[in-house]
Formats: structure tokens, sequence, C-alpha cells
């Protein structure tokens, strides 16, 4: 168990791949932003990769352990300390009843990091999944960000804690983090000729877009596309602006809206319909780069993707997670 | 001696809510920054007195950026 000091910033349950099939009912799938980040924290504790564990965006989360465990962190460099002193990133450590975890803030890269802990955390799956959706207030710790005094309880671990203790995770292994992510897309549903002009969609696929600092687990906003952007004049029936559409499913996680002149990466906690136009499509594999890209700082670049591309992205994003990764 | 209480997380300032020659103590908020839609306080280390105030609204701030100089008591 861990008994909440300090909640941070933000500090969610989150597990992988969050709560599938509830789309139609208009329920985000949540999630881990950093679906790789937590799938590292998980196997280094000798978890599955989708076991539920602590999301913290932003850092300064504190809490005391109330039993003894084996914990990893993982994500950007929040600098962790067990009794005030350092312990290690991507690498699994022992931890004793009554030690506490301090965070502190962002790393140089990225904005999230993962608390994993043997066993994963102890919470009924809400809709078969424990991730917390925040903006809908269920699933998860009571459906919100964690707060002093709150007590997460852990589910047992799978092996002897001292065999989970010293497992690291090979330099090789440990994914490249930047200040510029460049995220591999398939253009549409709505693309030109008919929604944007072939000059627009070169546009999107070469600008390097800065991360607005509004960008949260139910979008990144990025900056706004120039004029020329849209291949028609108003939106017809869907509305007075060309964004404009009527209301469509969205392709959850990863679709770009054009809301307005401003491209939204729809991800997490996302809407799954409205009427504005989607002009292109982030990849699975790709989608915890979105997680680590710290609003107001990074930038977000897009590439040309294929279908084929993608689905071998995804193939090899699932195999990550095997004791070959380990040193 | 001075000590200066900087932004925690990148975004923009959205507002300082202390004055110079205003009295702060340890965990006091003096400052407020806009993340992820989100209004996120920035709190005092330590018991001092305010020199100067650094941001105004709608300033950008990097984690590290001044937001307040203070005068730490007992120096």
């Amino acid at each position: 168990m861990l008994k909440v000091i300090n909640g941070g910033i933000e500090t969610l349950v989150e597990d992988w791949p969050g709560r599938l099939g509830y789309l139609g009912k208009g329920m985000a799938p949540s999630g881990a932003f950093d679906n790789v980040g937590l799938g590292f924290a998980n196997l280094l504790v000798g978890n599955p990769a989708g076991e539920a564990g602590l999301e913290v965006t932003g850092g300064f989360f504190q809490g005391e352990f109330l039993t003894d465990s084996v914990i990893a962190v993982t994500g950007t460099d929040m600098k962790p300390s067990i009794n005030g002193s350092p312990i290690p990133m991507w690498e699994s450590v022992a931890v004793k009843k009554g030690d506490v975890i301090a965070f502190s803030h962002i790393g140089e890269f990225g904005f999230r990091c993962y608390l994993g802990i043997a066993g994963g955390i102890d919470l009924p799956p809400y809709l078969g999944s424990k991730s917390t959706c925040i903006f809908g207030s269920y699933g998860g710790f009571d459906g919100r960000k964690l707060q002093p005094g709150d007590e997460v309880k852990f589910a047992a671990p799978r092996g002897k804690l001292k065999d989970l203790v010293g497992r690291k995770l090979k330099k090789e292994a440990i994914p490249e983090y930047s200040r510029e992510w460049v995220l591999r897309a398939i253009p549409g549903t709505n693309t030109s000729p008919d929604y944007a002009t072939e000059e627009g969609m070169d546009y999107l696929f070469s600008h390097t877009f800065r991360i607005q600092h509004t960008s949260n687990r139910s979008a990144y906003r990025l900056e706004e596309l120039p004029e020329g952007f849209f291949a028609r004049l108003d939106g017809g029936v869907g509305g007075s602006h060309p964004s404009n559409i009527l209301d469509h499913a969205y392709a959850m996680r990863g679709a770009l809206n054009i809301c307005g002149n401003t491209p939204v990466l729809l991800i997490a906690d996302g809407p799954t319909l409205g009427g504005y136009m989607c002009a292109l499509s982030v990849i699975n594999a790709d989608l915890w780069k979105v997680g680590q890209g710290t609003p107001g700082r990074d930038f977000i670049r897009f590439r040309v993707c294929s279908q084929d591309e993608a689905v071998q992205a995804r193939l090899d994003r699932k195999n990550l997670f095997t004791e070959d990764a380990l040193v | 001696m001075e000590k200066s209480v900087n932004a925690i997380i990148p975004g923009l300032c959205a507002r300082v809510v202390v004055n110079e020659g205003d009295k702060v103590s340890a965990g006091q908020e003096v400052a407020v920054i806009n993340c992820m839609k989100t209004e996120i306080s920035v709190t005092s280390e330590w018991n001092g007195t305010v020199k100067s105030v650094l941001s105004k609204e709608w300033d950008e701030l990097e984690v590290g950026t001044p937001m307040v100089m203070l005068v730490v008591d007992g120096d």
C-alpha cells in the first residue's frame, strides 16, 4: 500500500490499453498516456506490460509505502528519491515499509513518469479497465487524481520480491526522448482534395508544430494552420467554418481534429465524436510520444506512414516488453 | 539572503498573488500558472518578504523561470 502525502500536479492510476469498446457510448479509452513508459515500468517489476501503475504528470508526487514492495520508475527524469536519496530510473528498486518516495519537477525531456509496482494496483476494473478518465470522473482511484491521504493498495507480486529487485533495462532499450516528437500518421479521413488543399496537407506533414500550454489528457492543441489550408470556403450544412462537417465518429486515439484553424490531437480522454474534420490519424505505436510532449515547450512533427508500416510498428511495440529488453 | 520562487511547470502566468513588501510564509501560494487548462499553485519554500514581482499575467514560463524574489527571514 502507498499512502499519498502530496498528489503532485496530476497523478493518476492508468493501465493499457485502457477502456476499449465503449466509444459508441461516448466513453474515451483513457489509458496510460505513454504506454511504453508504463510497459517498461511493469516489465521491470515482473508485471504484465498493461498492468495499472501510477502516471505522474508534471511532478511533485510524494507518498509513503505502508508495505515492503519493489518499484520501478520510467519516463521523464523527475529526480525520484527514496527518503531523500536518489534512486535509479529504468531499474527495479526494493522499498521498505515507511519509505517515502518523492518526485521533483519534469526533466529536460518528457512530461510524464510512471511508477510501476510489483503486482500492480489493486483496484476493481471499471468496464474492463483500471484507468482513470478524469474528464468523466470514472475509473481508477475514485475517478480522480490522487490526493493527500489516499491509500493505494497493491496486488500480490508475481514472484518473490527479492527476485524482482535489480532488474534493469538495457541502455539501447530505453526510448529516445526529444523536444521535437516525430509522429507517424496516416492521412484522412478528411483530406485533400475535398477538405484540405494539397499545399495544406504538405504543410501539415512538413511543419514543426509547437504544443500549446492548454494541452492535456483530452487533447493536445498545436499552433494554428496558415491560410490556404482549407479546400472549402465554409462547412456547408456542417457549419460556417471550413473545418466544420456533419458530426461523425472520431478515430480515437490519435485523430487530428481541425478545430477552426487549430489542429488538435485527440488522445487518451478525448471526445469520441463531433463536427470537425480530421486530417490525419497518428499510428497507435507512436501515441506514447504524445504523452511525453511537454505543453508550452515541445514540438510535434508528422511523418506520412503506410498502413503496413503502422501494423508492423504496432507489432514491434508489443514485442518491446520481454525479458530480452533487460540486462 | 535572497531567494527566487520559480515556475514549477511550463505554461502561462495566470497571476502573482503577492505584492512587494508582503510577508510570506513557507507553503504559502505566491503565484498561479496555467497549464493543461488547469491552474497550478506555486508556493514559497521559505518565510520572508517579497522584494520584487518578476512575472505578470500571460508571461510564458519555463520550469525554473523566476516569478517572485524574496528576502528570506533570519539572514
